[in-house]
């Protein structure tokens, strides 16, 4: 039996807004300053705030990115504003942290997170493509685990507001912000110069943080949705209406170039970029979320994203000094070895966590 | 109490935005001068090479860069340089090779605000030396070095695209 689309549902409304705002504003952000493609992107976001706060030393990628810390505090006001701030956690902890880590060195090698990947493919970008076929393969691959059993356990509400540490470490980004501590590093070159102005960027985030509490908006989910449900997944439509959006916008901007060669922070190597993009499906399946739903589940009180997202800063500061981060001069040999290497524990992980009751 | 305490303690302990602003300054001074000195000290040790270029003088110009070369081998100066004079004698293959070896080494070049950027001298190597290649690559698909020389523009290319890297 056939279950039909309900279009008077409230929430796939609101998913399919924030949707159109993703897009929109991937699209505006980088109109307005930031580097070509990137006008969103978690990945090089975390990259450059990690460069920020001292966490890597390439002094072209630092700067502390409001848009990161308005995604996370816009969740944390939309979950208070609506009463679904709940303090959990516990789930397998360390592998959380890591998966954090191999999510920005899979986001690295193909250079940019699922969202960026739907922004290069927006713009015409076509070098991104093996990067989502791979993000579906991974998804996929991902799904089929939890199919038999995969699980890194159940997140339980805690005691002691262990969901508040993340929210409170932004609070204190959110004043380093306002007004820029000393230590904190600012690139004088390079693409972290290359930045919106910061009332903006930081309004962006915050809008897009709540939206994204109220709609679960996630790349990655969609795609597991439109696995899972077909056309009657929200997620899916919302993923759809990001689309729409950033490719009507890139085009009314004339941003949209449509090509393999000569595009902006991306190469051309497509087994890399599909491997990348795999482990960050694969990843993002097995614990809930792209790297960006990471962060709004973080502000809602989730300590179990919490951790995924200081895995991510760490691996942030990792994929700079250890040389993993692709460029347009391709893959690095260090970061072919850390995808592979992450591919093989993902791997190990999803044998070691199945439970086979299920 | 106790809290109250160390809360006094911490205010009295505060550097004090006068202090902070001159700490910050401070460093942002010590940058200034690091980056200063290196470009006038690249300038000074290339200068005679870009006299040469000047004076026209391509072939003498490309020897000084061999001989800085060896006592600053893979300096990307010298990289981008030896790009310019290149592109400057026609020869588009090596040029491109020298230009993407530079930028690949320090990215600054690419950047338009660089003191020492060579943006325009690359943007125009691409603008002119892209099709050429390409059709050179279409009419003998087997040449590797034309394989090459379309893997280094296209790689300016795309740095001179922008993007976050």
């Amino acid at each position: 039996m056939r279950i039909a689309m309900n279009w008077r549902d409230r929430h796939l409304w609101i998913v399919i807004g924030c949707g159109l705002a993703t897009g929109i504003l991937g699209v505006l952000l980088a109109y307005w300053g930031n580097p070509e493609n990137s006008g969103i992107c978690v990945s090089c976001f975390v990259e450059n705030s990690a460069g920020a706060l001292g966490l890597h030393g390439n002094e072209r990628m630092q700067y502390l990115r409001p848009e990161l810390v308005g995604f996370l505090l816009g969740s944390l006001v939309s979950a208070a504003l609506f009463r679904e701030f709940r303090s959990r956690g516990g789930s397998a902890p360390l592998p959380r942290l890591f998966a954090g880590i191999l999510l920005i060195v899979g986001s690295a090698v193909f250079i940019g997170c699922p969202i960026k990947l739907v922004l290069r493919l927006s713009a015409g970008d076509l070098s991104a493509l093996a990067g989502a076929v791979g993000l579906v393969a991974g998804v996929w691959i991902g799904l089929k685990g939890l199919a038999v059993g995969v699980s890194l356990g159940r997140t339980s509400a805690e005691r002691g507001g262990s969901g508040l540490l993340l929210p409170l470490f932004f609070l204190l980004l959110l004043g380093f912000v306002l007004a820029p501590p000393v230590f904190l590093l600012v690139s004088e070159r390079g693409s972290a110069t290359r930045h919106a102005p910061w009332l903006l960027a930081l309004g962006a985030g915050l809008g897009l943080g709540a939206l994204a509490q109220r709609s679960r908006f996630c790349i990655t989910g969609g795609v597991r949705d439109g696995f899972l449900l077909g056309r009657r997944a929200p997620l899916l439509w919302g993923l759809i209406a990001f689309i729409f959006a950033a490719v009507g916008l890139s085009l009314a901007l004339g941003r949209f170039h449509l090509g393999l060669h000569g595009q902006p922070g991306a190469h051309v190597e497509a087994l890399w970029s599909f491997l990348g993009m795999a482990l960050v499906g694969w990843l993002s399946a097995l614990i809930g979320g792209c790297p960006f739903r990471q962060l709004i589940k973080a502000g809602e009180g989730d300590a179990d994203a919490g951790i995924v997202v200081v895995g991510m800063f760490l691996g942030g500061g990792l994929v700079q000094t250890w040389g993993i981060a692709a460029t347009a001069a391709g893959v690095p040999l260090a970061g072919k070895v850390a995808v592979l290497a992450g591919l093989l524990l993902v791997t190990a992980a999803t044998l070691t966590f199945r439970d086979r009751r299920a | 109490m106790l809290f109250a305490g160390l809360f006094v303690v911490l205010l009295t302990e505060w550097p004090r935005p006068a202090v902070a602003v001159a700490q910050g300054g401070e460093r942002a001074l010590e940058r200034e001068l690091q980056n200063q000195a290196r470009t006038t000290l690249l300038q000074r040790l290339y200068g005679p090479v870009e006299d040469l270029r000047q004076q026209g003088k391509m072939a003498n110009a490309l020897l000084k860069l061999d001989e800085l070369e060896r006592t600053y081998p893979g300096e990307a100066h010298g990289l981008m340089l030896k790009g310019e004079i290149l592109a400057g004698m026609g020869a588009l293959e090596p040029a491109a090779a020298s230009f993407a070896a530079g930028v690949r080494r320090n990215g600054d070049y690419i950047d338009a605000k660089f003191p020492l950027s060579r943006r325009a001298a690359v943007s125009r190597l691409v603008a002119d030396g892209l099709p050429v290649i390409i059709e050179g690559t279409r009419r003998n698909p087997e040449s590797r070095d034309l394989g090459l020389a379309l893997k280094n523009l296209r790689y300016l290319q795309s740095r001179l695209a922008g993007g976050c890297e």
